[in-house]
């Protein structure tokens, strides 16, 4: 009896564990979590491609306040203090060190950059295996995603300068060689030349939408008046001077205007948002954004800009031997929105584009009007070139301060050495250019 | 089918055999030092499985019907082989010495099946309740092993209380993966994971590692730890597959015994305090200094302090308190012939150093066996915990001002934190945060439910004197949820005006399941001299996370609830991970002379990029038993083994690792998707481990010396790496298999027993251990695994053809050298217990590290500050000139005296004025890490930053202290 009984069980034992060996078959894996890359190269639908645009829009935050803060470390036209002591010591080359070529100061802002230029890649592939949108509405996505990679692409070129960029990036198994400086911004000059004729093709309205960021500039016809204002920005760079007046006219320049019209990064306390990295808690310790106190010193004091966007500390900061008296008061709320680019820095491209094709007295004119805004008395200094030059830069300085234009200005006109900026202590370098980052190196 | 044809043939082919039984001997199993009945003693006729169990009073009947050896054998004594006749009259008194030798102890070898240690062929450590909680109080059982088996290297991430320690056996086998043990309690795959809480999100800290959560193995009670079997490596755990690259560590807990009920009580009170401080703020301060340093501002500052409050020790008061620890336990034990039962409840209360931190935990658990039929046993362990924890905040950070080590680095003796008279705390002048206002009012809690519930069933499927067929199912789950709650007040200097006030509420629940199956078949052949175990089995796993995770800012003032903000965000992460394996395992052996094993395991799981597919993990291991060989005459000789053992192992990637997703953006409340940082690898396989193992283990002078030896290669092929890809491709990381390992060591252990006379019994165990590592292949570049340090500059872990996995890379003059290297060069412990006229025990523990590398970048921060305390003595000039990463590099060399402990148990004479109402009283007392001696100048050399995971060891920022405990301990016994 007991033996049929203990053989009933084990068959029964085996027969389950069987059971089991077969029913174990396991299902592909899909990520429980997040949607997937795969299923935007078929037919993505025109949510899915909205979803891209916001993400876009979104990314291109990614990296922007390092931007700010290494650039403007470098130019010294600020400090960062705060609790990694690499921003005190590395970027302004403390006892002869050299700046990381794999750090958060680089890889943030660099990576940032181009994880963008991924989502417009992706975007632009799904728009070539996709039927649910009209050739028109196309042409709006790929104007948008075009202008910016090549606005991400800018920022990149601008940290590592005569180390060149990768522009072709598409295929992230085979990744196009590094190209110079002055193919790179022929690249993305060209890039901003194709997307404003896609936005010219891309009928009325777009169809996504954008944040209050680009109230003014959500239209295929201003967001490409946005496009042209970066092409300006970029023949500046290239020296091509004759062809500025033609960007700034197609741009929302506009020398009587209000100066700072212009598409915007917005922040919010939205779940899943950003917050304006360049806010700084007022009278705060271990998180500063310092001004270098070579732009607030006697007389500056009373230009508005530095009133508005400078504020005199209570307890001077100190750190790391650096010292300052003015903390940015540059964004009052940490949803304040940046500038991508506005009026202000159009007026002042126009100026040097006069400058550097003789018309001094029209650059003249040009900054007088930036000065006027800013309270100052309009220019009285000598009409050479050179002055002017020096009065450009200086209002560049204070128009755009923690912006991430001075390292590139000062640099444009081989300013950014210590001949020309305070050495803080003694060992101190200034850098011209940001090395390749570790990982991007073949 | 193959199965169901093999079970017909051992059902209805295996003949059955009767036997003439015609004399019944019977005897007493004593032990030999005190005579007292051995209680559950096996006796077996030799090269058979037929035998008894002593009974309640030692005593045991057994049939035999011609001469017979019998062999007696009871754990924790020598095992003796007894002649006997079927002539015999009379009792038999058989007596059996203690063994501390171990070579009688039964170790696993099989998932269903387990080996003398004797006839092992591996290295096996053992740790015994007695060596894991005998001499202190152990707050979690992974701190506890440490010094005691050869091979574990452990490193705290946080001193605080409740955990937080990472453990490696026989150095790194991963580099993104887990490289911590499985850890099985009684069958039960349990959880060790590290659930960060969210604090980043207001600390600003770079990842959920550097949150020092606790792990979670951290919630077993030490006390109810029966044994701990280590297997380190491959060559040992090939039967646990894919889930054993990094050693498998296997908890028996403490079961019930046949005989009267026995009721032990316990109670421990001790005091925690720092083990050392570093001095930060400690410069011989004068205002000229202070001018020099800061500024002309400061100084006033400086005087002002001098004229008021004085100067504060910020180190001393932040991390000078004294914790008390309570420990209670209590625990009954007993049975019947059918039933036996353990069940153990035990409360600990454990206060940190730093004031509003501590640990409770209250365990309780019941272990039962019953003996259904002769041939059915069923067993039950369950065990339920609950632990709350006030971790306070440490580690790294960035601009969250809630750390308060990385504050207190920046902040200077005459700033002054203290709260006015409204009970206001000012802003720290110097740092993000007020360090007190963090210690007195900002939350950092966790709290834990967790149930263990495991279960087996033993059917003796057909038995005859010469084999037996047995099917054995385990199983069991372990669930829990780990509810984490951080709370940063609005007022906070950091968090005016940007969050206003942060609130994170993780609810996490986990539930993994496993059951196994097995046949096992034992058969003698030969008449006994040939012993065949054979066994199959499946093993079916399953893991299930759900983790969410949310947090509020903008908090209305004063309010601790999600729902009183003005922003939420929520996140949740599902992790659902199945796993099946099959196995089997033959094992031979001849009289106890040569003993060889061969198995395999396949398995599969959801984890690998083909599914389905079954990888192989096949083993073979033996034993050579010199000393049992009629041609060995040498007598001095109890045992002379050489071993060798090969097998190999398994470990998948982590989870999410093979899609390449998009994440959740969002801007001005438009969700969007964006390019996630990890590119999936749709061809990922199992890193997989090989290692060879040969040792030898020799027994000498009647059991009183032993020595071991052990040495193993183990090389870890087709590592997985989390890549850093070039980021201009849009994506930062790749998980790919893209190099091997090779860990080389060398394992020595020596116990002895030089005395053991009536008055004064001395053992002594000296470990002595070390491994190297060595990358063989790295089809990429040289990199720095992401996330394994803070960039070049500050030193980092860097993976590199030709060097050791734990080297650590640096710039000097701009050039990227090798600053130093994790690894131990070696170390070695001294154990030693001393019994001083019967009723004293002494012992202590004695652990030496010597060489290995940490990154002290505390000192780099306070050097920043201007505050550490040497930077006016050579030394500290002599850094502070140093741009390079070699001065953060210190020699974390140390010796330990780990535990120590005196107890005195009272006379029988004593204990008996309480007329039998008690048995036993035993007091005591006891330290753990009360000296140390070390180069290093940080707070403790055993540190890591970046919890337990990955390359994570001897990084050095602000870590919770380490502590140093001192004890006073009752036992009683009912």
């Amino acid at each position: 009896m007991k033996n049929i009984n203990i053989k009933s069980i084990a068959s029964g034992l085996l027969a389950f564990s069987m059971l089991f060996f077969y029913s174990c078959e396991f299902e592909d894996q899909i990520d429980p979590n997040n949607p997937n890359l795969q299923q935007y190269n078929q037919d993505a639908t025109v949510n899915e491609l909205n979803n891209i645009v916001v993400g876009m829009e979104s990314g291109m935050r990614n990296g922007y306040t390092l931007y700010v803060t290494s650039t403007g470390t470098i130019a010294r036209e600020l400090y960062l203090f705060n609790a990694d002591p690499r921003n005190t010591e590395e970027l302004l080359g403390k006892n002869g060190g050299q700046l990381d070529n794999n750090v958060f100061y680089l890889n943030g802002p660099y990576n940032g950059s181009y994880t963008n230029v991924k989502n417009a890649n992706i975007l632009l592939n799904a728009l070539d295996n996709t039927e649910f949108v009209s050739d028109q509405e196309a042409n709006g996505y790929r104007g948008f995603a075009n202008t910016v990679i090549a606005l991400q692409e800018l920022r990149v070129l601008n940290m590592l300068d005569e180390n060149g960029i990768r522009i072709d990036v598409a295929d992230p198994d085979n990744l196009g060689p590094f190209v110079s400086k002055d193919a790179a911004l022929t690249h993305i000059a060209d890039l901003l030349n194709t997307a404003n004729t896609q936005l010219g093709n891309a009928g009325a309205e777009f169809p996504f939408s954008l944040s209050s960021g680009f109230d003014g500039f959500n239209t295929p016809e201003t967001f490409a008046q946005f496009n042209r204002a970066l092409a300006a920005r970029v023949a500046i760079y290239r020296e091509e001077w004759a062809a500025v007046p033609g960007f700034l006219e197609d741009s929302f320049f506009d020398l009587n205007g209000d100066l700072t019209v212009g598409p915007k990064h917005s922040f919010s306390t939205a779940s899943g948002d950003l917050l304006n990295g360049l806010f700084k808690i007022p009278g705060n310790n271990g998180d500063m954004i310092v001004v270098h106190d070579r732009l607030t010193q006697g007389e500056d004091t009373l230009d508005l800009r530095v009133i508005r966007k400078m504020a005199k500390r209570e307890n001077a900061a100190s750190q790391d031997d650096l010292n300052g008296d003015y903390e940015t008061a540059l964004y009052p709320s940490p949803t304040s929105p940046v500038d991508i680019i506005r009026n202000e820095e159009l007026v002042l491209i126009s100026a040097e584009a006069k400058l550097q094709s003789g018309d001094i007295a029209g650059a003249i004119a040009d900054l007088d009007i930036i000065r006027n805004s800013a309270g100052l008395d309009p220019y009285s200094g000598v009409e050479t070139t050179a002055a002017v030059t020096d009065e450009l830069l200086e209002q560049r300085q204070y128009s755009l301060w923690c912006e991430g234009h001075t390292m590139v200005d000062l640099r444009r006109y081989g300013r950014l050495n210590a001949d020309n900026l305070p050495i803080d202590r003694e060992g101190d370098q200034v850098f011209s250019q940001f090395p390749v980052p570790l990982t991007e190196l073949d | 089918m193959k199965k169901q044809y093999l079970l017909m043939i051992i059902l209805f082919l295996m003949g059955t055999y009767s036997y003439a039984q015609d004399r019944v001997i019977e005897g007493t199993v004593v032990s030999a030092s005190d005579g007292l009945p051995l209680i559950g003693a096996t006796v077996v006729k030799k090269g058979s499985t037929s035998g008894a169990t002593t009974d309640l009073d030692g005593r045991f009947k057994l049939e035999i019907s011609e001469p017979e050896i019998l062999v007696v054998s009871f754990i924790g004594f020598a095992q003796k082989e007894v002649a006997v006749n079927p002539d015999q009259t009379g009792d038999l008194n058989i007596s059996l010495e203690e063994d501390i030798t171990k070579l009688n102890e039964v170790v696993v070898s099989g998932l269903a099946s387990s080996v003398k240690r004797s006839n092992l062929g591996n290295a096996v450590a053992t740790v015994s309740a007695e060596e894991l909680t005998g001499m202190t109080n152990q707050p979690t059982m992974d701190n506890a092993l440490y010094g005691k088996v050869t091979g574990v290297n452990i490193t705290s991430s946080s001193g605080a209380p409740g955990g937080g320690i990472a453990m490696r056996l026989r150095g790194v086998t991963s580099i993104t993966g887990n490289n911590q043990p499985l850890f099985i309690i009684d069958g039960v795959y349990v959880s060790n994971a590290e659930i960060p809480s969210g604090l980043r999100n207001a600390s600003g800290a770079n990842s959920g590692n550097e949150e020092n959560a606790s792990n979670r193995i951290a919630d077993l009670a030490p006390s109810d730890i029966e044994n701990i079997e280590v297997l380190k490596g491959p060559s040992a755990a090939a039967i646990y597959g894919a889930r054993a690259n990094a050693g498998v560590v296997i908890i028996t807990t403490k079961r019930g015994k046949r005989g009267e009920t026995r009721v032990n009580l316990t109670q421990d009170v001790g005091f925690s305090t720092i083990q050392r401080k570093v001095g930060i703020g400690q410069r011989n301060w004068t205002p000229a200094l202070v001018g020099e340093t800061f500024g002309p501002d400061e100084v006033a500052r400086y005087n002002a302090a001098l004229n008021g409050r004085g100067l504060v020790d910020y180190e001393e008061e932040i991390y000078g308190e004294t914790g008390l620890i309570t420990d209670t336990k209590i625990s009954a034990t007993g049975g019947s012939e059918k039933t036996k039962f353990y069940v153990g409840a035990s409360l600990r209360d454990e206060e940190g150093i730093i004031k509003n931190t501590g640990y409770t935990r209250a365990s309780v658990r019941a272990n039962i066996d019953h003996q259904l039929t002769d041939r059915i046993k069923f067993t039950t362990s369950s065990n339920f915990v609950n632990s709350t924890t006030q971790r306070g905040f440490t580690g790294n950070e960035n601009e969250g001002g809630l750390s308060v080590g990385y504050n207190m680095a920046f902040t200077r003796p005459w700033a002054n934190l203290y709260p006015d008279e409204f009970g206001n705390y000012p802003d720290n002048p110097n740092a993000a945060g007020n360090m007190l206002l963090v210690r007195d009012q900002a939350l950092n809690d966790e709290v834990i439910n967790r149930y263990i519930q495991g279960a087996s069933i033993d059917i003796s499927l057909y038995e005859t004197d010469q084999s037996f067929l047995k099917f054995k199912w385990n199983g069991g789950f372990d669930t829990y949820n780990l509810e984490t709650y951080v709370y940063v007040p609005e007022y906070h200097q950091a968090q005016r005006g940007l969050q206003n006030g942060f609130i994170g509420v993780g609810k996490n629940s986990i539930f993994n399941t496993n059951n196994q199956g097995f046949l096992v078949w034992d058969n003698y052949l030969s008449g006994g001299s040939v012993q065949l175990t054979s066994q199959v089995g499946y093993t079916y796993i399953t893991f299930d996370r759900d983790l969410v995770y949310n947090q509020a800012t903008q908090l209305i003032p004063g309010q601790t609830t999600l729902g009183q903000s003005g922003t939420q965000e929520f996140d949740q992460t599902l992790q659902n991970v199945r796993e099946f394996g099959f196995f089997a395992q033959q094992e031979v052996n001849y009289e106890d002379k040569i003993i060889g094993t061969l198995g395999i395991r396949a398995d599969k799981s959801t984890l690998n990029a083909e599914q389905n597919q079954f990888y192989y993990f096949p083993k073979a291991s033996i034993a050579l038993n010199l000393a049992n060989f009629d041609f060995w005459n040498l007598d001095l000789f109890n045992q002379f083994k050489l071993r060798a053992a090969y097998g190999e192992t398994g470990s998948s990637a982590t989870f999410g690792s093979l899609y390449t997703s998009f994440q959740a953006v969002n801007i001005g409340g438009s969700p969007g998707v964006s390019v996630g940082g990890l590119r999936g690898s749709e061809n990922l396989i199992p890193e997989t481990a090989s290692e060879f193992e040969t040792g030898i283990d020799v027994t000498l002078l009647e059991n009183k010396l032993s020595f071991t030896a052990t040495y193993y290669n183990r090389n870890i092929s087709d590592l997985i790496l989390q890549r850093a890809l070039q980021p201009s491709s849009g994506f930062g990381l790749e998980v790919t298999n893209l190099a091997d390992l090779q860990n080389q060591g060398l394992e020595l252990a020596l116990n002895a027993s030089p005395v053991q006379n009536e008055n004064f019994v001395w053992t002594s165990t000296t470990n002595f251990w070390f491994n190297r590592s060595n990358v063989t292949r790295l089809d990429v570049p040289p990199f720095a695994p992401a996330g394994s340090g803070f960039g070049l500059g500050l030193g980092t872990a860097f993976i590199e053809e030709g060097q050791p996995v734990t080297q650590l890379k640096g710039t000097i003059d701009g050039e990227v050298v090798t600053v130093g290297d994790a690894e131990p060069d070696f170390q070695t412990s001294f154990l030693n217990n001393f019994t001083i006229f019967k009723n004293f025990d002494f012992s202590f523990l004695i652990h030496v590290k010597q060489g290995g590398s940490n990154l002290n970048l505390t000192t780099y921060l306070t050097d920043l500050a201007g505050l550490t305390g040497d930077l006016d003595d050579p030394s500290g000039i002599e850094r502070t000139s140093n741009p390079n990463t070699d001065r953060f590099i210190e020699d974390a060399s140390y010796m330990r005296l780990r535990e120590i402990a005196l107890y005195y148990r009272l006379p029988e004479s004593a204990v008996s004025v309480f007329n039998g109402a008690v048995n036993k009283i035993k007091i005591g007392a006891s330290g753990r890490n009360l000296w140390t001696i070390t180069p290093y100048t940080g707070y403790d050399p055993e540190v890591s930053a970046k919890g337990g995971a990955g390359l994570s060891t001897g990084l050095d920022v602000n870590p919770f202290p380490s502590t140093k405990q001192v004890y006073v301990h009752l036992a009683l016994e009912f």
